[in-house]
């Protein structure tokens, strides 16, 4: 059984949001929803001032405290290591957004269909749209994953229930790389098996200091961050995208 | 209430998932048959999956895309693995163009005007045959009066221009660029200086030392490629060791790359290259045996500025003969010294900057530039060091001079000084003998030397009267071919000596109001076309105020190209493939332009369209299109790939997307071992021909102003905007952000949800001396410090203090209202830049300096 992992190398990150779009398209995520975010930050006083990018993926957390708190098992960890949510069992009591410290779960607000940016019923685009709502709608995302067969992956489904990161279920099944990992122009993000010593995330890792977010508070994160440097206390955010990101 | 809800689901999965059946239901959030309805997939038919190879369509280097596509509706768009450029990646725009295909705010047909220019437009729709009749018809009324005052403009070309300059010269018109808004000054200074087509790019595999100037790393691309490819290179440069000093007024565009930051003042570059170049000079970082061979350093010149010549031909001083000789025959040319030729005094050319170069010291820069004389001191000699002047090293089994130290430079070249600033930082890498050496100094892929080259040292100043473009006249006698100087000349036209003015407009995918500076101008000149007709995806700013016609083009779904894939070490061209069908009634820019041709009468024939095609695609017999017969623009893309030599045509480009060619040799890519070596150029070090175009000038009675700039050496002099009243106290700067591209993405909502709004850029420092709270609306107000204009637009304050304090930025996005989506973002700053004498270079080329003062709305 593998052991997903990924490696996010803030030496190389260039804080482009290039993998935020990347996973909006591919798990049709609705407005103001951002399963990866790229915090851009700054820090220090001109003209010792320093920028940093901090991209932040679902940690999928080997002890999960979102898992640990939902209360109909909506939440569940794979035992390859994914961090899921059932769409079909979720209630939208949003604990998971409470519990979890990264603030990576996303409510949907919003009739998802009515949320995708822009009026998609225009009669014109019918022909090619063939009535999607998005228009660009990933039809594997109706699917059901993994031996437990779950409808799991993508975003926009339903109204009312919590969403976040699921490293690309409909991908990583097929053989294929998260959206994020794929896109990223600068390599900065990598992604695989840890059982696997040659895996590209096991190499990656190999011999690199490596540290994950709020290790301190014991939720086993299995995103691993390379390089940077930790934040001073007057880090602050810097451009900031339309929709809530932070914890 | 959770539990409820489940066992709903369960059942309502047991009746079949009827949708009408649960309708008026209420759950605890919202109506059932959202629930059912939003599953139409579980119980569809098989899907069929391709996937489809394109290129991008927003940004500038065409990087290679696969639309995936699911029965034939395309779902997302990733990078091609295979294609130099981008290898498998993308930027944020890449994956978000896809909203851009399905947009239903596109351009759907051809538009006719209903109401009068110079407001927003009222529109109907019409046939595209009365749409190109119509600008056939108008188009045909002025050209067969004088075909020149057809003026044609396009945005940043996608692709090879080839289409285009068919279309220009099959008509005779007029063309006009965007690269005076983008880096055209630097182009002319380095196609002036050593023949190349590019501004300024380091060898990444080989270098050590990059002064990162002005380049803005994590947002804004550089010379020859876009985002993507230059920070790959740079990366894999660090991770080598490469260290970069950033010169920036912000810091933000270096991200966290910057090994070193000198905040240099806006506007002085050119300062603080002459002072870097005096202490290479001072301490000995000299690349004699190339300033000597390769330049013409060692060129005599006389006391007016003029080089000796002997039969026409420039003499240098051959110290092994003591007397004067052609440089190819000198066996020791002398860098250094005074001598008497023909019994008049003359020295090398190295002598006389060598004298100039000394007043330029670090000492004197630290004021100009607002930095530290030491900083300056301490980056010249690492420059110089890195440099290791003398050493050689192998590449690929050829022994090449190695110089590990470059300069990344590229839109920094479009400010008041800034054909000289570029041609000052190049001049400081040629002190250490670089261009062209392993590591060292490149501008473009290859050595291949531009016809400016020639044509930049040959032009002839003439009397009025001008064209409408002030081509050869005594006021530009370089001239990047400047919009907004016609626009200018259109408002005053005797005031250039212009007696002709253009009539007829063609505006493809550019957007004078709004991308160009100066929006006053171009509505007024505007106003004067008798016919504007626009092609373009969606309503232009332009358009919606100015244009008779509207011609919908597509986007991704045509064929276009070909594009370079060549990243500098491989050589490659891709072509893009239609991703789906055209939308709505929107059509491929070459179908446009066959199409117009043939309304107007020249696509057939010698001298038409067809035949233009042939030339500027290079195509001989047997691959020539045929001069009577209206091709696809798939048989064009076709009967290219095969004159490439590509066996299977366009489709082996519908297959792969893109043609590796493979590896760049040595003797392609380091100009000391092309055959001849740098393509045979010899390096302009000394500028004769700027001093001979000022001495012209000045006799044809053109004003300072234009003529200041043309000496033989970089030479610095205050700048226009130091003028303004003292309360305009802080610089303002604009740049670019990676989600967006000019004025053509603003209305794409994922960009738009990630950089939603302007902001200014202002350090807290100064914010607070003006009362100013971190998101506060305030004005920024610009003055014309020639003639005494202000102009102000209102945004959000943005504290940073990654910025200088007597700096403020603005991103040059936003300011757009044609599209509902883009209104309420905030302002453009180009509203509040100059275009015109003291804002402009001497090459006729836009300045983006100006004083501002800010305060709180």
């Amino acid at each position: 059984m593998p052991k997903y992992a990924m490696a996010v190398d803030l030496e190389r990150c260039q804080g482009c949001r290039a993998c935020v779009e990347a996973c909006k398209v591919e798990n049709n995520t609705s407005q103001g929803v951002f399963w990866m975010h790229v915090f851009r930050l700054e820090e220090g006083e001109y003209p010792e001032t320093r920028i940093s990018f901090l991209p932040r993926p679902c940690q999928h957390c080997d002890n999960a405290p979102c898992v640990k708190v939902c209360p109909v098992g909506a939440r569940y960890k794979r035992i390859d290591g994914l961090v899921l949510t059932d769409y079909e069992r979720c209630i939208g009591c949003r604990y998971c957004e409470v519990a979890c410290p990264y603030g990576v779960n996303f409510f949907n607000w919003k009739q998802p269909a009515e949320n995708y940016y822009m009026d998609w019923s225009d009669p014109d685009i019918q022909p090619a749209s063939g009535g999607e709502v998005p228009p660009y709608r990933n039809p594997e995302l109706d699917g059901r994953y993994g031996s437990e067969q779950k409808q799991v992956a993508g975003g926009g489904h339903f109204r009312g229930i919590v969403e976040k990161c699921t490293f690309c279920v409909q991908r990583i099944e097929k053989g294929l790389q998260p959206a994020c990992v794929t896109v990223c122009p600068v390599q900065a993000l990598v992604f695989g098996d840890l059982e696997d010593q040659e895996s590209p995330v096991s190499t990656y890792l190999r011999g690199k200091q490596s540290f994950r977010l709020l290790e301190e508070t014991g939720t086993e994160p299995r995103v691993h961050y390379i390089g940077g440097r930790t934040p001073g206390t007057d880090v602050r955010e810097i451009e900031p995208v339309e929709g809530r990101v932070g914890a | 209430m959770g539990i409820t809800r489940r066992r709903f689901l369960q059942g309502s999965a047991l009746a079949g998932a009827a949708a009408g059946a649960a309708a008026g239901q209420r759950l605890l959030f919202g109506e059932l048959e959202t629930v059912v309805a939003a599953h139409p997939a579980l119980a569809v038919a098989p899907s069929v999956e391709d996937f489809v190879p394109t290129t991008c369509w927003i940004g500038k280097q065409d990087c290679g895309i696969i639309a995936r596509r699911i029965n034939g509706r395309v779902i997302s768009l990733a990078g091609q693995p295979e294609h130099p450029l981008n290898l498998g990646a993308l930027c944020p725009k890449g994956p978000a163009q896809i909203t851009a295909l399905y947009d239903p705010n596109r351009v759907k047909t051809p538009l006719i005007r209903t109401n009068a220019k110079g407001q927003s437009g009222t529109w109907r729709r019409a046939s595209w045959k009365e749409a190109i009749d119509l600008v056939a018809a108008r188009v045909k009324e002025t050209r067969d009066k004088d075909p020149k005052l057809v003026l044609w403009q396009k945005g940043r070309s996608k692709a090879k221009s080839f289409y285009d300059d068919a279309f220009v010269n099959s008509l005779g018109a007029t063309k006009l660029g965007h690269g005076t808004y983008c880096s055209d000054a630097g182009y002319r200074a380095l196609e002036y200086t050593i023949g190349l087509t590019g501004v300024l790019h380091p060898d990444f595999r080989e270098t050590r030392y990059l002064l990162s100037w002005g380049w803005n790393i994590t947002n804004g691309g550089g010379n020859k490629f876009c985002w993507i490819t230059w920070p790959r290179q740079m990366l894999e440069a660090r991770e080598r060791g490469m260290k970069i000093v950033q010169i920036d007024p912000r810091l933000r565009g270096a991200g966290p790359f910057a090994d070193r930051w000198l905040p240099i003042r806006p506007g002085t570059d050119l300062a603080l290259a002459l002072a870097f170049s005096n202490v290479l000079v001072a301490e000995g970082y000299v690349d004699g045996e190339y300033l000597a061979r390769y330049t013409n350093a060692a060129t005599l010149v006389r006391n007016d500025g003029t080089l000796v010549r002997v039969d026409g031909v420039p003499q240098v001083w051959d110290a092994a003969a003591d007397g004067p000789a052609p440089l190819e025959t000198a066996s020791q040319p002398a860098l250094d010294g005074a001598y008497t030729v023909d019994g008049m005094p003359a020295r090398p050319a190295f002598e006389l900057y060598r004298e100039q170069i000394a007043s330029y010291t670090p000492e004197w820069a630290a004021d100009v530039c607002g930095l530290a004389a030491d900083e300056i001191r301490g980056v010249a000699i690492e420059f110089g060091r890195n440099a290791r002047i003398g050493s050689t090293t192998v590449v690929d089994g050829v022994r090449v001079p190695y110089r590990p130290v470059g300069i990344a430079a590229y839109h920094m070249s479009q400010q008041e000084l800034g054909f000289q600033a570029v041609r000052a930082m190049l001049m400081m890498t040629m002190l250490v003998g670089a261009p062209g050496a392993v590591g060292g100094q490149m501008a473009d892929t290859s050595w291949k030397i531009d016809k400016n080259y020639t044509a930049l040292d040959e032009v002839e100043v003439k009397d009025p009267p001008y064209g409408y473009t002030l081509k050869s006249s005594r006021y530009f006698p370089i001239n990047s071919g400047f919009p907004g100087m016609v626009a200018k000349v259109m408002l005053d036209p005797r005031r250039y000596g212009v007696e002709k003015l253009p009539e007829v407009m063609i505006t493809h995918y550019v957007n004078p109001l709004v991308s160009f500076l100066s929006r006053r101008e171009f509505i007024e000149s505007y106003a004067k076309f008798k016919f504007v007709a626009d092609i373009s995806p969606w309503l232009s700013e332009t358009a919606d105020y100015f244009a008779d016609v509207v011609l919908p083009a597509a986007t991704l779904e045509k064929y276009e190209g070909p594009s370079s894939a060549n990243d500098q070490y491989t050589d490659a061209v891709a072509l893009r493939v239609p991703a789906m069908a055209p939308l709505f009634e929107s059509r491929g820019e070459i179908d446009i332009y066959l199409d117009l041709t043939e309304a107007v009468g020249v696509l057939y024939g010698e001298g038409g369209y067809l035949d233009e095609l042939n030339k500027s695609l290079k195509l001989e017999p047997p691959h020539a299109l045929p001069l009577d017969k209206k091709p696809t623009p798939r048989e064009i893309f076709d009967h290219w790939a095969l004159a490439q030599g590509i066996e299977q045509g366009v489709s082996h480009f519908e297959t792969k997307g893109v043609y590796v060619k493979g590896p760049l040799k040595p003797a392609k890519r380091y100009g000391y071992v092309t055959d001849p070596p740098f393509g045979g150029a010899l390096h302009r070090f000394y500028g004769e021909s700027l001093l001979r175009y000022r001495n012209e000038m000045q006799a044809k009675g053109a004003e300072e102003v234009y003529w200041r700039d043309y000496t033989p050496f970089p030479t610095w002099r205050s700048l226009t905007m130091d003028a303004s009243p003292a309360e305009y106290d802080l610089d303002l700067i604009s740049y670019k952000l990676i989600e967006h591209k000019q004025s053509r993405t603003g209305f794409m909502p994922l960009l738009a949800e990630l950089a939603p709004r302007q902001r200014l850029d202002i350090n807290p420092r100064t914010a607070r001396e003006r009362g100013i709270a971190d998101g506060d609306e305030v004005w920024v107000e610009s003055q014309n410090a020639v003639t005494g204009e202000t102009r102000r637009v209102r945004t959000r304050a943005s504290y940073t203090e990654a910025i200088r304090p007597d700096t403020v930025g603005m991103p040059n996005h936003f300011g757009l209202w044609a599209d509902p989506r883009a209104r309420e973002r905030g302002p453009s700053p180009n509203e509040i830049y100059y275009v015109g004498e003291g804002y402009m270079t001497n090459t006729a080329d836009q300045s983006f300096l100006v004083k501002v003062r800010v305060s709180r709305a």
